[in-house]
């Protein structure tokens, strides 16, 4: 099998990475289609197919793999476009999810809205109350049936859920992770009255304490599994029929694949596929280029997703927020901090500039697009500063009006502060990267993590146009752009160079120190979990790694810390070594000496994450190395820094660039879809891969 | 009532002019400024850069603070804050936390400035501790504040705060909290400012001196050590940021926010007619054993771009429900930050330039050492907030777009009831003692164009949360029969308030009895008032069922879900009690949800069907209160035409009208006054039918009223006043008189003020 194949499906594109493991990497760009993602897919594909010169059935039946990241599961539980679906919880208990630990009102909310209480809502209910019922029975903290389930009340409100309508139902009872006894009674009962309905338990989606997010969690995965199912069933039958052979893997949140005929059981796993993308290509670009802690910045034209990998991992998280819900699934942290490109400067009402967080989002978009637009964005003011060329960008994109974005630009914001055109756009430029360094230092410290040792990475529409900025506010002093074949696509590139991961989960609230056997049994236990998920997939794999952790926290403070635990057999030297690590990544992350140790410390969720790591490791290839200097193809007048205004600045093509040319900032390099800059008192140094290394000048 | 001490008045701070305040500072203590010039040569780009950057500062503060701190009512009730102040205590920046703090940072940083800058003295790496209401930074004693002057070459440049709210802090009930303290003396010690870091280190008798006075001294050492270093995030960053642009710019940036702040704050204010606008509210008991009503009453006038908070006419100081002036300035900021300031930067120093407070020594929320305060924050400060809010509605509602902010009155108290007993589900016994946190979950008041938010929270801490019920059941043997919404508990109205919730318990793993202590109020009373003829929410109830049967109901394989199934035997817990909860005992608590907004007459019948349908409501009440009769779930609109006109009859037939109305005008050219009423020229009529029912002068209106039984307001009023108070209590309606829509509609004392020479008025007479 020649070649490995990643697809990233967003919302306005869909991008296509091919490595064929022998040094040659292409990428291709199609338009996605929604709301059938999967024609885009093909077309994508098609793309590649030409590039490779072959047809599609010829590339299609030498892939060992196609990995898919998909934005459409996430796109349909934000907008609410999910079918109905029923909900069986302990009785007493229903109104947690619209209770929603009150905290449904704010999480997830910009410090913009946090501070608007009044602009808040709870409504954004899972689903309507006559599709959650509950269900007589009940078990203790200890596992205790306390009271037995009540089958005949159950069947009543199974069929109940049945005549109106909903097709799937979630099940999630108090304790179910402690006993599950009770939800798989339900699902036996739900299959006697409806056989073939769609059923989530709680204890299988995440059998994790603290029921609002459990229930939750199970909900949206319910809501999600149905579509995905169609989705893939449909996408893997097209693929099958023009040749495919090998597996169509699905991306998920925790940064690794998973068949796809495996993932609509576990859906949720897989809505933040299409965000994680980037920190997977991240850290395979860092593993190449010796880079242990990166700063990754996805910025496209509406959003900014900052990512983190340290000492060669991603960090991690056990917890997402999506619509206003705690949702448990083990993922890569990624934080949305901005509005990325169209991004919206404004005067609020006591007359001072703002940026963002509101976006032109793609339709009608920045001024300069034309299509209606007449709010200033960070793109207007970068084609006025000249950092974006009017002409368009290389490859032929539409050409951008001048004259609409100085418009906006000077409607909205000059004339109102007395500024010149100019000096308005210089300080929605400057006052855009400052700002993204304070959210993006917010990312780094929030984690525990001190920005000026990390690489940052910049890649996606609007990202390398600032980076250089955003990254000295925070105290980068490397920043990376990826260029080469990948520049376009860097989220396929990191999905093609995914494995498979399968993670298991279950809480066992305890005190530490605990029998060392209690662990061994969980660990046992999820261990033969995710071994048998490892065997489903279908794949071969070159090796498999199991990683073991426990989140554990001090008995009185809120914050769980994820800490890892041996493999192997487990002694009490085992555990407190795990305490340890414990206690000092919470001292990394909340401060030396911020554990209460003297209250104790308890266990909560035992997890075990494997890698099931396929033969394949694509990499970029090495470029050819410079004859002689880099010859930019123009020259224009670019403003990067408004006391020096606007300067002669060298345009260079991301083409002609070759390992080892340096470019002196000032300087511009386009690609297709991005401009890169190199302020001026920075140099950019084209390393052996093709990417643009932007440090302070010597 | 408790005598003043002699001696004791040096702890009061008030709000001082900063000018003043600088000239009174010796000249050993240098203080960084800049000119109103540097302020004005700002560059907008410089300005909105330092400007983020001082808000990330800050916000990173709070993370620390947040993580570091040991106590779940600061990592998961969200009950702590921060902030950064300019060299004299002027708030530049503050989190969004609890905002009542934020109206007592800066007089604790006032009083430091003037009584310890020449001895001990006021240097670089100093940090102060104070928990004295008196002298500001929190609200009770439990409200801690370390906080630090912030030194660049040498001069005073600014001061970061921080505040968390501590368990424990000594004093002779469990929390610090004695439900029949008679004054200060029985709770803890209030500590007027404190130097407890020197030089950069700790002092160690100081901490001593401190956490020696807890029942949990670990967790309070622990959280001075989260302060501390929240404090320390916030210098070092702000010495960052002052090295990469100049001490003069950070400082005009500083100041700028601030008059940013109040010139937008002003800016809204002149926009609106002048006027004055009254509420009064109660507490229903002052402490253990008290049957008393007690009553705060503000009016509220706003002439050009100022506003004045009038408290006279206040009851003296009672019991434990009392508040010091920073308790009654944190209730105004707690209504005024999200109401009028949603839309601007919380520069708060700026936006409390924009107010006066006139109050009596001595009194509920300006009460005198050594009055007991350790319900401060959550019983007369709150009540200061709700009423204050209740007001600026009344002001924004004339106005459309304001009236977007105008909110009928949230969930009035924080319902306390706090456990202590016996594990005995481990290997060994253990201790445990707890607040139930679920009351966090109050409900929102209704506003004129949307419910109130069901189970939103509490208005004074918008980040709170609830535990898990799996979390409680882990932590404590508890078990957990029932957290729900209450259907029928928030206000009806033209919008529904939102609802508030129940949480069932019985012990579960311990074979002793637990300790229960009970405080909160608005049970004999509602304290979460309607708007615009909107009606109250529901009223409080802990209920203990003694005699329960849930043992063998469990046994039997069902699980109960109301008190009547459990027991024949409930008692109605106190406001103020100290009580127990034996196994096989069942306690229930109910709280507060949102006041109702407009005449739930006039609700949309549809919006009443799906309430129904969600639950919120019961058939019943849409019936009984909104006059919606509903077949298969859906609107009978003939059945309901019919019994609103019913129910308006039942009003016409039941009030007593005063006055006599004018002969109808029309309607084609009106000023809004709120839901129901409009000024049509010098006249005041009913929106509804044109009745004209005075003028806009002070003179009464011509108004129908009805004193009737509580529950009349509807099935929310759940609590029965006798059981709580002496003094009567009434449904007091006013309606029109000519088409019996309701313009206001209260459960109130039956010697509550009579509101027909202030509804829908600009001006208030006297009395």
């Amino acid at each position: 099998m020649a070649y490995v194949i990643g697809v990233d499906v967003g919302g306005t594109f869909t991008d296509a990475v091919l490595d064929d493991d022998a040094g040659t990497v292409l990428a291709a760009k199609s338009p996605s289609t929604p709301p059938d993602y999967s024609r885009g897919v093909l077309d994508v594909l098609a793309l590649l197919a030409e590039q490779l010169g072959k047809s599609l059935p010829e590339m299609l039946a030498e892939t060992h793999h196609i990995a898919h990241g998909t934005t459409s599961s996430l796109n349909a539980l934000v907008m609410g476009n999910v079918p109905p679906v029923g909900f069986l919880t302990t009785k007493g208990h229903r109104d947690s999810i619209f209770i929603m630990n009150v905290e449904g009102r704010y999480l997830g909310r910009s410090p913009h809205e946090l501070q608007h209480v009044l602009g808040q809502s709870k409504d954004h209910a899972l689903l309507p109350k006559r599709h959650a019922l509950e269900v007589t029975e009940r078990i203790d903290r200890d596992g205790t049936v306390v009271v037995g389930l009540d089958e005949e009340q159950a069947r009543a409100a199974i069929r109940s859920l049945v005549a109106d309508g909903v097709q799937a139902i979630a099940v999630s009872l108090l304790w179910s992770f402690r006993n599950p006894v009770h939800e798989r009674r339900l699902r036996e009962l739900i299959a006697q009255e409806a056989p073939g309905l769609f059923v989530a338990l709680s204890s299988e989606v995440s059998p994790r304490i603290r029921e609002f997010a459990r229930n939750a969690t199970t909900i949206m995965s319910t809501q999600i599994g149905p579509g995905l199912r169609d989705y893939l069933g449909a996408l893997e039958s097209s693929l099958r029929e023009n040749g495919l052979t090998g597996p169509l893997l699905v991306m998920q949140s925790n940064g690794g694949a998973v068949a796809a005929k495996e993932a609509p059981a576990a859906a949720i796993s897989t809505v933040g596929s299409v965000l994680t993308g980037g920190v997977v290509g991240s850290v395979a670009l860092g593993r190449q280029l010796g880079h242990r802690n990166i700063i990754s910045t996805d910025v496209g034209g509406t959003t900014f997703l900052a990512g983190l990998v340290v000492d060669g991992e991603p960090v991690r998280d056990t917890t997402t927020v999506i619509n206003h819900h705690p949702i448990n699934v083990p993922t890569l942290r990624v934080d949305a901090i901005g509005s990325g490109g169209g991004a919206i400067a404004w005067l609020d009402a006591g007359g001072n500039l703002r940026i963002g967080p509101r976006s032109a989002q793609a339709v009608p978009g920045p001024a300069c697009y034309g299509n209606g637009g007449t709010e200033p964005t960070n793109t207007d003011a970068n084609l006025v500063l000249g950092i974006l060329p009017e002409k368009g960008l290389l490859g032929g994109r539409k050409p951008l009006s001048l004259d609409l974005a100085r418009q906006a630009i000077d409607t909205q914001i000059a004339k109102p502060l007395g500024l010149s055109v100019e000096e308005a756009a210089a300080a929605i430029y400057t006052v855009q990267n400052a700002q993204t360094g304070d959210l993006l230092r917010k990312t780094v410290v929030e984690a525990g993590h001190d920005p000026r040792e990390f690489v940052l990475y910049a890649f996606g529409g609007a990202g390398p146009a600032h980076c250089a900025g955003y990254a000295a506010e925070v105290g980068c002093d490397t920043v990376v752009v990826p260029l080469g074949p990948v520049a376009s696509a860097f989220s396929a590139f990191g999905l093609a160079s995914s494995d498979i991961v399968l993670a298991a989960e279950l809480s066992d609230p305890t005190v530490v120190p605990f029998d060392p056997q209690r662990a061994e049994r969980n660990f046992a236990e999820l261990e033969q979990q995710v071994r048998e998920g490892l065997q489903r997939q279908g794949v071969t794999f070159e090796k498999v790694e199991l990683f073991r952790e426990i989140d554990m926290r001090y008995s009185m403070q809120l914050a769980e810390v994820t800490a890892p635990v041996a493999n192997g057999p487990l002694g009490t030297a085992e555990i407190e070594a795990a305490a340890a690590a414990f206690e000092k990544r919470y001292a990394e992350l909340f401060g030396k000496d911020a554990g209460f140790r003297e209250a104790g410390i308890q266990a909560i969720t035992f997890r075990v994450r494997a890698v099931g790591v396929l033969p394949f490791s694509p990499e970029l290839p090495e470029v050819p190395a410079a004859q002689g200097d880099a010859t930019p193809f123009a020259t224009r007048p670019v403003q990067l820094d408004a006391r020096l205004g606007y300067v002669d600045t060298p345009v260079y093509d991301y083409r002609e660039l070759r390992a080892g040319h340096v470019l002196a900032g000032p300087a511009i390099v386009e690609v297709p879809t991005t401009t890169v800059v190199v302020p001026d008192g920075t140099t950019g140094t084209v390393d052996q891969l093709g990417n643009l290394t932007i440090r302070r000048s010597a | 009532m408790t005598m003043p001490i002699p001696g004791s008045e040096a702890f009061s701070s008030r709000p001082v002019d900063p000018d003043e305040l600088a000239r009174s500072l010796p000249t050993s203590l240098k203080v960084h400024t800049v000119t109103q010039e540097q302020v004005d040569a700002l560059d907008p780009l410089t300005y909105e850069v330092v400007r983020h950057r001082l808000w990330s500062v800050t916000d990173e503060m709070g993370e620390a603070l947040k993580r570091m701190s040991g106590s779940p009512i600061v990592t998961d009730a969200n009950d702590f804050d921060f902030a950064i102040s300019d060299e004299l205590g002027q708030e530049v920046q503050v989190g969004l936390y609890n905002t009542m703090l934020v109206g007592a940072v800066d007089l604790a940083i006032y009083w430091t400035l003037r009584n310890r800058a020449d001895n001990p003295g006021i240097e670089s790496g100093d940090m102060f501790l104070c928990n004295d209401p008196w002298v500001g930074g929190g609200l009770h004693q439990n409200d801690v504040m370390v906080y630090q002057p912030v030194f660049h070459d040498g001069e005073l440049f600014a001061w970061t705060s921080a505040i968390a709210h501590q368990p424990d802090l000594g004093g002779v009930g469990l929390g610090s909290f004695s439900p029949a303290a008679q004054d200060v003396f029985s709770e803890s010690l209030p500590t007027p400012p404190v130097k407890v870091v020197r030089g950069g280190q700790l002092q160690r008798d100081v901490a001593d001196l401190w956490v020696r006075r807890s029942r949990v001294p670990m967790l309070v050492g622990l959280d001075l050590r989260a302060k501390i270093g929240a404090n320390n995030v916030g210098g070092e960053r702000l010495a960052a940021l002052i090295a990469q642009y100049g001490a003069d710019t950070v400082k005009a940036v500083m100041k700028r926010m601030m008059s940013d702040a109040e010139h937008r704050l002003r800016d809204k204010l002149a926009a609106l007619p002048d006027g004055s606008w009254s509420a009064t509210g109660y507490q229903d008991q002052s402490h253990e054993g008290d049957r008393g009503l007690h009553k705060i009453t503000v009016t509220t006038t706003k002439t050009g771009d100022h506003l004045t908070f009038d408290f006279t006419g206040t009851d003296p100081q009672a019991g434990v429900i009392n508040c010091t002036y920073a308790g009654m300035r944190g209730g105004v900021m707690l209504a005024l930050l999200p109401i009028l300031a949603n839309d601007i930067p919380w520069s708060a120093g700026g936006l409390m330039r924009c107010f006066d407070l006139v109050t009596e020594e001595g009194t509920l929320n300006n009460a005198t050492f050594p009055a007991a305060v350790g319900r401060g924050p959550i019983g007369p400060a709150w009540l200061t907030g709700s009423l204050i809010a209740e007001t600026l509605s009344q002001m924004l509602d004339r106005d459309l777009e304001l009236g977007r902010n105008v909110q009928a009155t949230c969930c009035g108290t924080w319902d306390t009831a706090v456990i202590a007993g016996l594990d005995e589900r481990g290997e060994q016994p253990a201790p445990f003692l707890s607040i139930m946190m679920e009351p966090m979950a109050g409900g929102y008041g209704a506003r004129p164009h949307a419910d109130g938010i069901d189970t939103g929270g509490l208005f004074c801490i918008p980040m709170g949360r609830v535990p898990d019920v799996e979390m409680t059941e882990f932590l404590y043997p508890l078990l957990t029969l029932w957290r729900r919404e209450v259907p029928d508990s928030g206000g009806p109205g033209r919008h529904r308030g939102g609802l508030g919730a129940s949480l069932a318990f019985t012990p579960h793993g311990t074979s002793i009895p637990m300790g229960l202590v009970l405080a909160s109020n608005g049970k004999a009373v509602a304290q979460n008032t309607g708007l615009s003829g909107g009606h109250p929410g529901n009223s409080g109830l802990d209920v203990v069922a003694r005699q329960s049967r849930i043992a063998s109901l469990l046994a039997a394989g069902t699980m109960p879900s109301s008190l009547e199934e459990v027991s024949d035997s409930l008692e109605p817990g106190q406001n103020y009690a100290s009580s127990y909860l034996a196994p096989g005992e069942v306690f229930a608590m109910t709280w507060q949800g949102g006041g109702g907004y407009g005449d739930p007459l006039t609700r949309d019948p549809e919006a009443v069907a799906r309430d129904v349908q969600e639950e919120k409501i019961t058939e019943a009440a849409a019936k009984s209160v909104y006059g919606v009769v509903l077949g298969d779930g859906s609107v009978d609109t003939a059945a309901t035409r019919a019994e609103r006109s019913r129910l308006r009859n039942a009003r016409r037939d039941r009030s007593r009208i005063v006055g006599e109305t004018r002969g109808t005008v029309d309607l084609a050219s009106t000023k809004r006054i709120d839901d129901n009423l409009v000024e049509v020229g010098s006249d005041v009529a009913c929106r509804h039918c044109g009745e004209v029912l005075g003028d806009t002068g002070d003179g009464p209106l011509a108004l129908a009223v009805y004193d009737g039984a509580p529950t009349d307001a509807g099935p929310q009023i759940i609590a029965t006043a006798a059981d709580y108070v002496d003094a009567p209590v009434v449904f007091r309606q006013y309606c029109c008189p000519s088409c019996w829509t309701a313009l206001s509609s209260a459960v109130v004392p039956a010697d509550h003020p009579d509101a027909a020479t202030t509804l829908g008025r600009l001006t208030v007479t006297a009395g």
